[in-house]
């Protein structure tokens, strides 16, 4: 591969993208995926070579062309026998590259283990579930529960709640991202990511969205939660929170401070404000909607199925609970109080209790 | 005349219970305290310290509530008799062992209530216990067994109005034991000396002043 050849059809392709959006890829992709887009289609040796053409609009690689990576097709292809060339990640990502090689995943696998280039995403349009799902490919959930719970307390609420990256990596500014999981009526399955179907004939409505967002300011107020959370009852849906970090990293590594609960518990209430929904997408992926600042804090109403200890505890809350304890501890104060001053007026063995 | 007489009032199963439980709420009121604030209060060091203790100490509360319930119900038959308050005790016990509480009690006189091993607790106490050991307790102990083991009890959690429904209830149950330690220990420092309903309480006898009953020769 010419690397400058490359740097360059990238380059050119990224003022594409900007000036004449995706529409300037789009032929060379169509002249590709009228091949690979079949199903049936096999390589010469025989391996399956087809990319599904819904999932692959929607990377950010469509946006580039198929050329940028695969830029050694003859015009004979596939006649010529000759397979195409392929570009490696770290050409166009290398810092991401590099950053992971060093990391203790590094050696383990290769970035297309856990990365399809024609199923890319970015994390914030994927749900956790997928985001988990990735790791899941390799390591067996049962078996992860199983060594988590060795010094983890309730260690499959806390893996239904994270994403692995949030302790498996450097990743860093963390929020709760919050979707919608239902289960078949009447069963006793685990919830599982809602898909947009179920969600368009719950909402009746295209933009998904609405169906929380009732006034389509593009912001969940807590309002909007409570009446959401009111609506699912009996529906066999539920919403779901997991921490997740905005700013991804590829450093997998094992973390001292991850150990430690208080990392997560004693971030506080100040640390837990921001928050989205994360709605399905008909093409695939996810859109997320942010949500009224520190919503997840309500008492009851606005997760009612989400509680971090510790972090999302309620302030108004807090308030009557501190009310118990002060009525509590005035009654001795007052009493004790009257109780000094009227001191003489008491014989040793007439005022027992 | 008036002579002292050493009372048992308190069996031993019921001192061992009660022994158990105040340092098991009391330990449950502090690891409390660090699980819900951790990021103001540190006592136990390590976050997860103070969970497991918390859960411990749950789990002693609640065997020693059965053991306590057992006990009384079927060994010493005296449940209901000791903790039920009768119609008299709410027409009229109640408001005259406050009326004591709050007033005469500051202008000496007598306690309207005396306490014997069949009839321990006054009015007050008595209506007090029963909310306590029949309402509050066993709210509190439910409500922390569900939060022990969220994941695999989902489905009850659902139904009892989800994990924040249970977890305020939880808290707020416990602001309320919290505060009823404060007035029980003071409360118990209201004997005839500060101490003197301490004691039986440790060693099970109580002493108390009676009237004499045999007549005098000058009389």
């Amino acid at each position: 591969m010419h690397a400058n050849k490359r740097i360059l059809w990238i380059s050119f392709s990224l003022l594409m993208m900007f000036t004449l959006s995706a529409f300037a890829a789009l032929p060379e992709n169509e002249k590709c995926m009228n091949c690979h887009g079949q199903r049936e289609i096999k390589s010469i040796a025989g391996n399956n070579v087809y990319i599904d053409p819904a999932k692959f609009v929607a990377t950010t690689h469509a946006i580039v062309g198929c050329a940028s990576c695969h830029d050694r097709v003859s015009s004979d292809h596939p006649g010529d026998g000759s397979a195409p060339t392929r570009a490696t990640c770290g050409d166009c990502h290398g810092p991401i590259f590099d950053e992971y090689s060093k990391s203790l995943h590094g050696s383990k696998a290769r970035c297309n283990d856990c990365h399809n280039p024609h199923d890319v995403k970015l994390p914030v349009i994927m749900s956790g579930d997928e985001i988990n799902g990735k790791c899941a490919k390799c390591h067996d959930t049962r078996k992860t529960l199983q060594n988590h719970a060795k010094w983890l307390p309730q260690a499959e609420l806390h893996i239904d709640s994270l994403l692995c990256i949030t302790c498996h990596t450097g990743s860093k500014d963390y929020v709760i991202t919050m979707s919608i999981e239902s289960r078949q009526p009447g069963s006793k399955d685990v919830f599982k990511s809602a898909t947009y179907e179920e969600l368009a004939t719950l909402s009746k409505m295209e933009d998904i969205g609405r169906l929380i967002d009732l006034n389509g300011d593009n912001l969940v107020s807590l309002e909007e939660l409570r009446v959401f959370n009111h609506h699912l009852r009996g529906k066999n849906m539920r919403l779901w929170g997991m921490m997740t970090p905005e700013i991804v990293t590829h450093s997998y590594q094992i973390l001292e401070n991850r150990w430690d609960c208080s990392f997560c518990h004693a971030s506080g209430p100040k640390a837990m404000q921001k928050s989205f929904l994360a709605f399905p997408q008909k093409k695939g992926g996810y859109t997320r909607l942010a949500v009224e600042k520190g919503a997840i804090l309500d008492i009851l109403y606005g997760t009612p199925d989400f509680y971090m200890l510790g972090s999302t505890r309620s302030t108004p809350l807090n308030i009557v609970g501190a009310l118990i304890v002060i009525a509590g501890l005035s009654f001795p104060l007052g009493h004790g109080f009257f109780r000094l001053l009227t001191r003489k007026n008491r014989k040793e063995d007439d005022h027992e209790a | 005349m008036k002579h002292k007489e050493m009372v048992y009032m308190t069996p031993m199963p019921v001192r061992i219970w009660h022994w158990l439980n105040a340092f098991g709420i009391v330990t449950l009121c502090i690891t409390g305290l660090q699980i819900r604030f951790p990021d103001y209060i540190n006592i136990f060091g390590a976050y997860k310290a103070a969970i497991r203790l918390h859960n411990t100490a749950g789990v002693v509360v609640s065997i020693s509530y059965m053991l306590w319930f057992i006990y009384y119900l079927v060994v010493a038959k005296s449940l209901l008799k000791l903790y039920v308050p009768t119609l008299e005790d709410l027409k009229s016990g109640i408001l005259r062992q406050a009326y004591f509480y709050f007033l005469t009690y500051f202008v000496g006189k007598p306690n309207p209530h005396h306490s014997t091993p069949d009839s321990k607790f006054n009015p007050m106490q008595n209506a007090a216990y029963l909310v306590i050991m029949f309402i509050l307790l066993p709210l509190v102990v439910l409500s922390g067994a569900l939060l022990m083991y969220v994941a695999p009890l989902r489905e009850l959690l659902l139904l009892l109005g989800g994990i924040k429904m249970l977890v305020g209830t939880h808290f707020l149950l416990a602001c309320c034991f919290t505060a009823f330690l404060f007035v029980h220990i003071y409360l118990a420092t209201l004997g005839h000396t500060p101490f003197a309903h301490f004691k039986p309480m440790w060693n099970g006898w109580e002493e108390e002043t009676v009237e004499d009953t045999l007549p005098t020769k000058d009389k």
